[in-house]
């Protein structure tokens, strides 16, 4: 039983964290890329002006003191909470009684570390994205680079090309939005069909990480959609397409790619517990069966829909929301 | 008929507060083609943008037919705006991800028009009509935005500087297609201008200053693309 919670517990701290850790690093790239991306004029006057790629991508460093702010807040608030996580935890007295203390070099290698990693990542990747002529900054050329593709396009409606250009576009969002309803459905089957398995804290912690998971990956990309799309939103809106038109044709098009992701983290998750109790609690009596909770799943599908249709319908009405004006005066 | 009265239009607030178009009232006839000239500042865009109905105005009517505009809701306005009006701006605006044709097929669906392929043919564009717009020239991508205006059918034709981006041998040849466009097709047009030259193809001319017209009057003779000075 020793042997399987260890176990239960570097798995569970291997799968939260290794995703916390992937996805953060993925984030922090398309957050930079997108930048680089909306911020191409500016960029590109910079250059013109003499400055250095590394000159202007130096100052990408402050990604790294965000994470050094999430990065204290997080070992803090751990920090605190360890002595009633433990003592749940071995609630059957498996493990020896002991007393938090604080180890200055572990703090080092949860915050400094992986603050200053960041930081270096975001200098390298900013320059490596600032290597680019001034002429297709200053043009933003970037921006349709990725979008146009010289397949032979049907004669399909206009709104149902919008839709297939809208995604085709930005193929980092496609993953992102899958990446967010794969969180959804991995962690919060797992937490609920965990319980049995494991502590109640633990399926807590899981369900957390994976709804902040989900949500922010979610925001952040649906966010990215938007303001990617504002002038075609203005433009759709001064020739007269309605609001239900634009809103459908752009964010609509992600919808499939979202549920592959809930399918793909349910299958995912099924497999990892199942592995986990044939493999780890293969030597521990009175573990119960495992085997896929329907109910379970149709719960969190129910949750999902409801959960994505309403962040979709919000930023369908922030798309609403955008002053023409303003947008045709950028 | 368009009728507007004495429409006014401020931006800002308190101290701020700028007014840009004081109480301007103006009658403009179906299928006329009408110059509003100004210097920048003068508040030409803007009662552009009051009489198509992408901004309401702080007072004032804008009355087509019988159908006052400003008493509209957000998505009646946008119905109406669907229904009658095109617009081409200085920037073009297209869509940089989709090609000439569906640039097009933009305006064209939005009315039903499965025969827009002939207005790309009209604008000179059958050619390029697989070409995305950054694969075009300043003078073709107008032509686009002509052909995308003009794909649904409107029956006015709000045009905000059409020509500022171009040279002038590509203004004089995106002009060129709109005055034949507009008598084959017979809509409204309004155009939004600071060359004075230009003023010289309309009907009619508005000179704003300051916020206010300052002159109307009527060409005897309107002048061609090629006539007029640059």
């Amino acid at each position: 039983m020793y042997n399987a919670i260890i176990s239960t517990g570097k798995v569970v701290a291997a799968v939260s964290g290794g995703c916390l850790a992937i996805t953060s690093v993925i984030m922090l790239l398309f957050y930079i890329k997108n930048y680089i991306d909306m911020h191409g004029k500016e960029l590109g006057i910079l250059k013109a002006l003499g400055y250095s790629n590394f000159k202007i991508a130096k100052h990408f460093w402050v990604f790294g003191l965000s994470v050094f702010v999430g990065c204290a807040l997080g070992y803090a608030l751990a920090f605190l909470y360890l002595p009633s996580f433990y003592e749940l935890q071995n609630a059957e007295h498996l493990f020896p009684e002991i007393k938090v203390q604080f180890h200055p070099f572990l703090a080092f290698l949860l915050v400094g570390v992986p603050a200053m990693s960041f930081a270096a990542l975001a200098v390298i990747y900013a320059c490596f994205r600032l290597k680019q002529p001034v002429f297709d900054l200053l043009k933003e050329k970037h921006e349709y680079k990725a979008e146009i593709s010289k397949k032979e396009t049907k004669d399909i409606p206009f709104l149902k090309e919008l839709t297939r250009s809208t995604v085709r576009g930005r193929k980092s969002l496609v993953f992102f939005i899958a990446f967010s309803a794969f969180c959804f459905s991995d962690m919060v089957q797992m937490s609920m069909s965990m319980k049995d398995l494991s502590s109640e804290a633990m399926a807590i912690m899981i369900l957390t990480i994976g709804l902040i998971l989900s949500f922010v990956t979610l925001f952040l990309s649906l966010s990215s959609v938007v303001k990617g799309n504002m002038k075609t939103i203005a433009m759709m809106r001064v020739f007269g397409y309605k609001h239900s038109d634009y809103s459908k044709a752009i964010l609509g098009g992600y919808r499939p790619f979202s549920y592959i992701g809930f399918v793909i983290g349910t299958v995912y998750q099924y497999a990892l517990l199942k592995i986990m109790v044939t493999i780890v609690f293969a030597d521990v009596g009175n573990v119960p069966e495992y085997n896929f909770d329907f109910k379970t799943c149709a719960i969190t599908l129910v949750l999902f829909i409801l959960a994505y249709e309403i962040t979709m319908y919000v930023y369908s009405q922030r798309s609403k929301k955008l002053p023409i004006k303003s947008i045709m005066l950028e | 008929m368009i009728a507007v009265s004495d429409i006014t239009k401020s931006y800002g607030a308190g101290e701020n507060r700028n007014l840009v178009l004081k109480g301007i009232s103006l009658q403009i006839a179906d299928r006329d083609f009408t110059v509003i000239l100004g210097a920048s500042g003068s508040g030409k865009s803007t009662f552009l943008n009051v009489i198509s109905g992408l901004e309401r105005p702080d007072s004032g009517s804008v009355v087509y037919g019988t159908n006052d505009i400003t008493k509209l809701s957000d998505s009646e306005l946008t119905q109406f705006r669907k229904d009658n009006i095109g617009f081409i701006f200085q920037q073009y605006y297209l869509l940089p991800n989709m090609t000439v044709e569906k640039n097009v097929r933009m305006g064209a669906d939005l009315a039903g028009n499965r025969e827009y392929r002939e207005i790309i043919t009209a604008v000179g564009l059958e050619d390029k009509s697989k070409k995305y717009p950054s694969e075009l020239s300043g003078g073709e991508q107008q032509r686009v935005s002509v052909a995308r205006a003009l794909a649904k059918k409107p029956k006015v034709l709000f045009l905000d500087e059409p020509t500022g981006a171009l040279d002038e041998q590509t203004g004089r040849q995106v002009l060129d297609y709109i005055c034949k466009l507009h008598k084959e097709y017979g809509f409204t047009i309004v155009m939004v201008t600071h060359n004075q030259n230009i003023a010289e193809m309309a009907n009619t001319v508005v000179k704003m200053n300051s916020g206010k017209i300052s002159e109307v009057f009527t060409n005897e003779k309107q002048k061609t693309a090629y006539e007029i000075g640059w």
